[in-house]
Formats: structure tokens, sequence, C-alpha cells
């Protein structure tokens, strides 16, 4: 038995076709900004060759210096908030990698990512926090997050193992069903936000503290200062996810232990897949359902447990960001689904369902959206651009597979021509 | 030119090579103007990768194909096709839902501004089909007619591409008896016109009946070429698995013990249509024997395995193992029970072809204590389990213990699964057509393990559709005919021509006998 070398490695190859489709997917993005730039005439060349640097080193850059050319060097608050923003990504890629290893497609991501924003919003802001601890009503609220989209994504687990209905159309359904509720909920609830008059159509910021007290025999809400002669009942809100430091190591970032949570999540889903039984017949059922029966293994009981986790991972996507306290949910959602729930799908064949490389291209994900914003704050470029390049690798992550015979046929030539 | 040296395709030296193993080392092959060559050789001989060489799928590393004695490259199946070459699958490919005409003209059809030109193909097809006995109905669906006549559609469609080379590979595998005889007079007939023709196989008397020479590969060399007339099917099987081979079964009689199988009045219903698919069978088997269940495809025996071992819903009857009832217990509750089960279709059932030989393996094992703890799988007990079942099973394949069970070839596939079903060491084991597609060798070796395993006590329902096998194997027969049983045999008593009436329903017993036991 000959050993397989190291480009051998049917790893390797998949590492390499992902980077291929990325570099791919650069090179689209750029050939369209040299063609925007060069016919734009208050762009121009000059403007291109701005754009096209932005698009590669956003992650780096430090805007304008003095006589207004573009600086690059390490920017601590672009990497903490890109760190932050990939979050979610992770979370929603995990759950579609998921569902891809046992033969599922979730496209119900994104309204398992509003159930676990609607559930952890809900709880962060009605616990008193005159009697729990801020902590406890943290890891509650997140927990009650998971739960929600696990019960939200046993739906269509359900109906596909009992009902045979493919699991796509369930999806599709529960999520626009999803977020009319959600709108439907927060409708009549007390936790939109009218505490700062400008704002409308927003829930409260989880770390906004909020007195609910008795003034002259009325109860009413107010903010942290209580008025005078106000009979306090009940205190709530004031609730965000720990820095753990990663603030000051990122200064002026969004960044908190949430991307922690989430690396710890994805290695704990690596691990379930590749090393227990769970995993085992997981995949077992998405690879061949007819052998995982004839084998005694419960088909149906694995397609429910399959999509409550994955209902449990978009989930706790959406709880850890708004969790974080300092990002505003836009309740009114009932025309719009959270694109981090579509994106967890690019995420995920761009990682080719691996859980630990989810971190990775969620990242780069998250960092495209950065280069993005640096595109359009320091150019006239828009940042539409970085969506061409998404849409491209997105594309290209479909031909993964033709890269990887690429890949392999080049090997093969190489080997024949020594 | 003399007719010996008129070579229309030859394969000289041919080497290919696949990380692990090599498939093909050095081989020739010469095929004649006008004949039928036949080439035989065990699964995992190294045939499919030849004739994918030949076909363009594969590029040989050392070698060189000529086409009316000039060399020739072929590098995809386009130049194959420009060479006139072509290949009936052992797998079909056609389109289900196209109709037969269409299939055929597929990817060669005539246009004239964009349209297709339905009524001349027509024409040309009609009058191949008439000129070389190839029965089809052009308008019917695929989906709709029988494997047989896909064959001839299959056929009809290298004939209409008007290939000179025709490669049959393993055409019998899915054929009724009727249907393989009707094959050989067309091969025959094709020859006769001058068409000459591969003949992928390892069923001896066929090769014997239908061809005119036959090369012999083993373990992906080449050992030689024969003419049939000069040779008989024990040379031809010596040469092919390179040691005297047993064609008989040999056992002792059989000793049976106490019922481990009892089956009373059972019913399943049928996938296909409303009524049920087995009505009302009752039988017993008992340690130490062989029960056979024979029958012509499609009267129950797939139904009625599927109601034995959970995969399909009973809808009525009752079903013990050892004296307790499992009529409604799930699939693993059975297994625990004691049922092992060499599944009819190897593919869908028997394995999960993305996983490693070693996963598959342990399939049903996979959650007991000595490979798992807590839930972690102990990868060393299972790497060890699966090479200890390949080493004493004798389990082919390029990577060992890692090998993704997509890329073994049929018979080490079924070997495995075999492997992994005695060693589960269950009381009683259904084996249903254990022996499909599987060469003399293979099937030797699976013979003598199932004869085995009733010597150790177990108990054995054997569905077969081979005769010669019902015949040589079985304690005790069943005929199963639309879902009953019509006749409990004794295979030594009985001949081949009286169990073929039981079969066809021309001949039944009256039951009860059975159901009072």
């Amino acid at each position: 038995m000959k050993k397989e070398s190291f480009w051998e490695k049917a790893g390797t190859r998949s590492v390499l076709a992902s980077l291929v489709a990325i570099l791919i997917g650069m090179l689209a993005g750029g050939i369209v900004i040299l063609i925007v730039g060069a016919t734009n005439s208050t762009l121009g060349l000059g403007g291109a060759w701005e754009g096209l640097r932005l698009v590669v080193a956003g992650l780096f850059s430090k805007g304008r210096d003095a006589a207004g050319n573009l600086i690059f060097g390490f920017n601590p608050t672009t990497f903490g908030n890109m760190l932050f923003r990939a979050v979610p990504l992770i979370m929603t890629g995990l759950s579609v990698a998921l569902g891809n290893k046992a033969g599922l497609f979730n496209i119900g991501a994104p309204g398992q990512y509003l159930a676990g924003t609607a559930a952890s919003l809900f709880v962060s802001l009605s616990l008193p926090t005159n009697v729990l601890p801020t902590w406890l009503i943290w890891l509650i609220a997140f927990l009650a997050g998971m739960i929600a989209g696990a019960l939200w994504g046993s739906i269509p687990g359900l109906l596909k193992a009992y009902l045979n209905i493919n699991e796509v159309l369930a999806c599709i359904m529960t999520n626009w069903i999803a977020a009319n509720l959600v709108t439907w909920v927060f409708e009549g609830s007390n936790l939109k936000n009218v505490l700062e008059g400008t704002k409308s159509g927003y829930i409260y910021k989880t770390s906004t503290v909020m007195n609910d007290v008795i003034i002259d025999g009325v109860r009413q809400t107010v903010g942290a200062n209580v008025p005078e002669g106000a009979q306090v009942v009940a205190t709530r809100g004031g609730v965000a996810t720990a820095k753990l430091g990663l603030d000051s190591l990122f200064s002026g970032s969004q960044v908190n232990a949430g991307i922690l949570v989430a690396i710890l999540i994805a290695i704990v889903i690596y691990v379930i897949l590749s090393k227990t039984t769970l995993g085992y017949q997981l995949k077992a059922c998405g690879a061949n359902r007819y052998a995982a029966r004839y084998a005694g293994i419960r088909d149906r009981r694995n397609i429910v447990l399959t999509m409550a986790l994955a209902g449990a991972l978009a989930a706790a996507g959406g709880a850890l960001y708004s969790l974080s306290g300092n990002t505003e949910f836009f309740w009114n959602t009932y025309q719009s689904l959270p694109a981090e729930g579509f994106n967890g799908i690019p995420v995920a064949l761009l990682a080719i369902n691996n859980p630990i490389g989810v971190i990775f291209s969620a990242t780069f994900m998250s960092m495209l959206q950065i280069c993005g914003q640096k595109l359009t704050e320091l150019t006239a470029f828009n940042e539409y651009i970085t969506n061409v390049i998404i849409a491209v690798i997105v594309y290209l992550s479909a031909f993964m597979l033709v890269i990887k015979t690429w890949i392999g046929r080049l090997r093969k030539g190489k080997e024949a021509g020594k | 030119m003399n007719r010996e040296n008129d070579y229309v395709i030859e394969m000289l030296h041919i080497t290919k090579e696949f990380p692990g193993i090599k498939a093909n080392d050095d081989i020739t092959l010469q095929l004649r103007r006008g004949e039928i060559h036949a080439l035989l050789g065990e699964n995992g001989a190294g045939k499919s990768t030849l004739m994918s060489v030949l076909f363009g799928l594969y590029q040989p590393e050392k070698g060189e194909i000529r086409k009316d004695g000039k060399p020739v490259k072929i590098h995809n199946p386009n130049d194959a096709t420009a060479l006139h070459i072509g290949m009936v699958h052992q797998h079909f490919k056609l389109i289900e839902v196209f109709t037969v005409l269409d299939n055929i003209i597929l990817g060669a059809e005539d246009t004239k501004m964009g349209f297709v030109q339905r009524k001349e193909a027509r024409k040309k097809v009609e009058e191949l089909s008439k000129r070389y006995g190839l029965a089809v109905d052009l308008d019917a669906k695929v989906e709709d007619i029988t494997v047989g006549m896909q064959q001839r559609v299959e056929i009809l469609k290298m004939l209409y591409r008007e290939n000179e080379i025709l490669i049959f590979d393993e055409p019998t595998a899915v054929l009724t008896p009727q249907e393989i005889t009707e094959l050989m007079q067309i091969m025959k007939g094709l020859a006769k016109e001058g068409k000459s023709i591969l003949f992928i196989s390892h069923k001896l008397n066929e090769i014997m009946e239908v061809s005119d020479r036959v090369s012999v590969l083993r373990k992906g060399r080449y050992i030689g070429t024969v003419n049939t007339k000069d040779t008989t099917a024990v040379e031809l099987s010596r040469m092919m698995v390179g040691h005297d081979v047993q064609l008989v079964v040999d056992k002792s009689p059989a000793q049976p013990g106490k019922t481990v199988l009892k089956v009373v009045d059972l019913h399943v219903p049928s996938r296909l249509y409303k009524h049920d698919a087995v009505k009302g069978v009752s039988f017993t088997v008992r340690q130490g024997e062989i029960v056979c269940i024979a029958g012509i495809d499609g009267n129950g025996q797939t139904e009625l395995v599927f109601g034995l071992s959970g995969l399909e819903k009973c809808s009525g009857g009752k079903i013990e193992i050892n004296g307790v009832d499992i009529t409604h217990a799930p699939i693993r509750k059975r297994s625990e029970a004691g049922i092992s089960h060499i599944p009819e279709d190897r593919h869908k059932h028997g394995l999960v072809l993305d996983y490693t030989l070693e996963q598959n393996m342990v399939l049903q094992s996979f959650e007991e204590p000595r490979f798992q703890h807590l839930g972690f799988i102990k990868f060393d007990a299972v790497r060890k389990y699966a090479e200890r079942l390949i080493e004493e099973y004798d389990v082919r394949s390029g990577q060992g213990p890692v090998t993704i069970a997509r890329s073994m070839s049929g018979g080490n596939q079924q070997k495995a699964i075999v492997a992994r079903e005695i060693d589960r060491d269950l009381p009683l084991m259904l084996a249903v057509q254990p022996t499909r597609g599987l060469d003399v060798g293979a099937i030797e070796n699976i013979h003598k393990q199932i004869v085995a395993q009733r010597d150790a006590g177990k108990a054995v329902l054997l569905v077969s559709l081979e005769l010669d096998e019902v015949m040589n194997l079985s304690d005790r027969i069943l005929v199963m005919y639309e879902g009953e049983i019509v006749g409990e045999l004794d295979p030594k008593q009985t001949t081949v021509e009286e169990l073929g009436l039981y079969m066809a329903g021309a001949k039944r017993q009256q039951q009860g006998k059975e159901a009072l036991a």
C-alpha cells in the first residue's frame, strides 16, 4: 500500500479548490472595479486602483493621510469588527453544514436565526435584573434562543421524516412564518424602543437599562434615571455579552466573547460529526438513508434531530448577535429575512461542510463585508462591488468539484511530465 | 487477408495503475472481425478497467490500441464513438421518461432546421429492429418496458450509430433465463452480419454457448486466449481462478434442531400495488438447515424478506424468533433478537457507499460497547475489527480499511457484507441472492461460508433466483408464486423441471401442512 502524499490527500485538494474559488471571485470583482472606475469620470484609473487595493486589503485600511493617499496598517477596530460580524455567519454556516452532512438542505436558517433573536431578546429584556444576576439572564436568554431555534427547525424536520415533505419547501415557508410571527409578537410587546424618541421600529438594545416604576399610581417604564417620587417595581435590561478584554485588544470595535463561544461550538460540532456515534449515524443517514434504516438506525429520528440541532445553531447566531448589547433589532421584519441566515449557505459551501473550515470561511465573508464598507467610506464606489465578489465566489463554490478535478488533473499532468 | 489475422481492434500490452493497485498489467486483447470474443475474469480482475481504456474513459500508462491495424489514440468516449465502438453497460443508460425511439436517437438526432426528423429515424430503427430480430415498442416509455426490452433498446442504440464493435458488459446479470436465450440468439445474429462483439462475463455456461474465443484475465494480468471449442468450463474456471474450482457444493446432510424462525399467516403489502405482495405465508426454519425460497423474480420474495427484516410493516400474521414475537418490532430490535441479513440490493441497503470499508463493517454494531465509549467511537477497535474481517474473508481493496466502499469491485463489496453479517454470529441469517453478479470463485467461497453457518447450528433462510444455487445449496425448498408458498420440495427428490412447474404456477401443493408444524 502506497501512502498518500500531501498533495494527493482529498482534504488538501478541497482547501485548494476553495482558495481557487476565492481567487477567481476576487479577480472577477477586480475586473468589475476596473471597468467601473475606468468608465466613471469622477473615479478614473487612479480611483480604480484605490478600489482594487481596498477590496484586497480593506481590512488593513487606516483611512487617508493628510495628502489624501490611502494608508494601510494593522487596524484593531476593523479587525475586531470583522470578528464580531463573523459570529452569526459562523453559526448559520455551521447550521447549513450540519444539515448538508446529514443529507438535508437547511435553507431555513433565516427563520431559525429570527426565532433565536426574538426569544433571546424577549428573555433578556423581560427578566428582572434586581432578582437575577445579569450573567445568568444572559445564559438563560442564550439557551432560550437555541431552544426556540431547535423547535422552529424541527418543524420541517418532522414534516420531512413523517410526511416525506421536501425540507426545502417547508424551510422556506417556515422562514416567512417566522418573519411575520416575530413582527406580530413584538408589535404587541412593551419592548419597542420608545425611550429614544428618534427611533421607531426597533427593539431596545439588551444593554439598555429600564425601570418599571409606579408614578402616581400609574405603572410605566422609564430609563436608567428614576424620577423622584417614583416607586421602582422592577429593573430590566443591562444585559450584554462579556468582553473578556477583547475590546482592549481590538480597541474601538464591537467584538466580544461571542466569537469565542462560536469557535467553541464549531469545535464541538466537529467532534460530534467526526468522533461520535451520533455523527456516524447522522452522516450515514445523509449518505444513504436506506442503508441506515437497514442497519437499524432510526432514520426518522435522525432527520428530526438534525433539523433541531441545525435550528439551534442558527438561532445561537441570532442570540449571540442580539445579546452583544450594542446591536438593535428592527422588529418590523415581516417583509424581509435576515441576510445572515442565507449567507450561511455560501459559508458552508466554501468550507465544504467542515465545521472548522466554517470558522475561516465565515471570517472571510465578514472580512469582505468590511472591505465593502471601507470602499464606500473612502471612495466613490458603492459597497455592492463586494456583493459581486461574494456572488461570484458562491457561484464558483458550486463548481468546487470541477475545480477539484482540475487540480487532480494538473497534478497528474505534472507527474506524467516528470 | 487471412481471417485469422484480420483484427478489427487490438489492445497491445495495456498497463493501467490506480493508487495502491495495478488494475491492468500488460494485457493484450485482439478482436477479430465478425467474432464473439468473451472476456472472462473474476470481479476485480480488470475487465471493466480494460473496457474503460478502450472506451477512452481512462488513459493507459503503457500500451497501444490499434483499429484495423493502425494505431489510434482514444482520449474520450467521443473518440471511441468515432471509431464505431459501442457499449451496452451493465446498468443501462436510458432516460426513463423518454420513449424508446427518443432514447435510441438521443445524441445522434438528424435535424432539419432544428427540428428532429423522427419519421426518418423511425424508419431506420424499424429496419434495424427487423434485420436483427430486436423486437421493441418504439412508442412505449422506457419506464414501462421490461428489462429485456431495455437491453434491446441499448443494442439498437449502438446499431443506429452504425457501430462495428459492440461491447456487452455483463449483459445477462439482469435477465431471466428466457431473455438470456434470446440475447444469445441476437448476439449470434449480429456476429453473422459482420459485427465484432466483445462479451464480458463470468458465467461459464454462457461463454461456452455463445463465444468463438475467450480471453482470460486474473488479478489484472493476462492469462491467455483460447478457442471456445477446444476448451471446457472446468478448464476456463481454472484459468480464471488460478486453482481448481468446485462447481458443486460439497455438504453433509442437514441435522435440523429446534425451530428458530416461525412465520404464521404473514401478509406484507406491496409498494407498487394496492394488494398484498405476500398473502398468508406460513413456514418455519430450524437450526442447522438451509431453507430456500425459490421463485421467479417478483412473486413476493423481496417483500417477504422486507417483512421479516422490518424494512416493511407487515399487514397481518405473526413472526417469532426463538419464541419471541417480533411482528411489530423495529429493525434494531429484530437484529438484537437474532436476525442477520445479507440484503438483495447491496448498493441501496447493504452499504453506505461513501463510507469507508471499516465504517461499513460496523454499520449495525457501532453502538456496542466494544466500538464506543460514552458515544465516542473507538477508532482503534473499529480498525482492528475491520482488519480482521478483511483478512478472514479475503476482502480485496485498494487501501484496506480506509478504502471508500464505492471504489471497490462488486464482488468485494458483497464479500464485505457477507463477512459483516456472518461475523455478527446471530441464530438466523436471511441471505437474499447472496451471490448475485459474482464470479465462480467468489460464489464457491460464499456458498462454503453459508454451509459452514448451517453446520454451526445457524438457521439460514436463502432467497435465490438461480436454479443451480437453489438445487445445490438448500436442504428444503419453498416455492413462492404470486405471494403464496405453493410447494415444499426436497432438493434430493425433485428435479429442475418439477421446480420450474411450481415456479411457473402450473403445479401446487395444499397448504396447511406447514402451518400446523
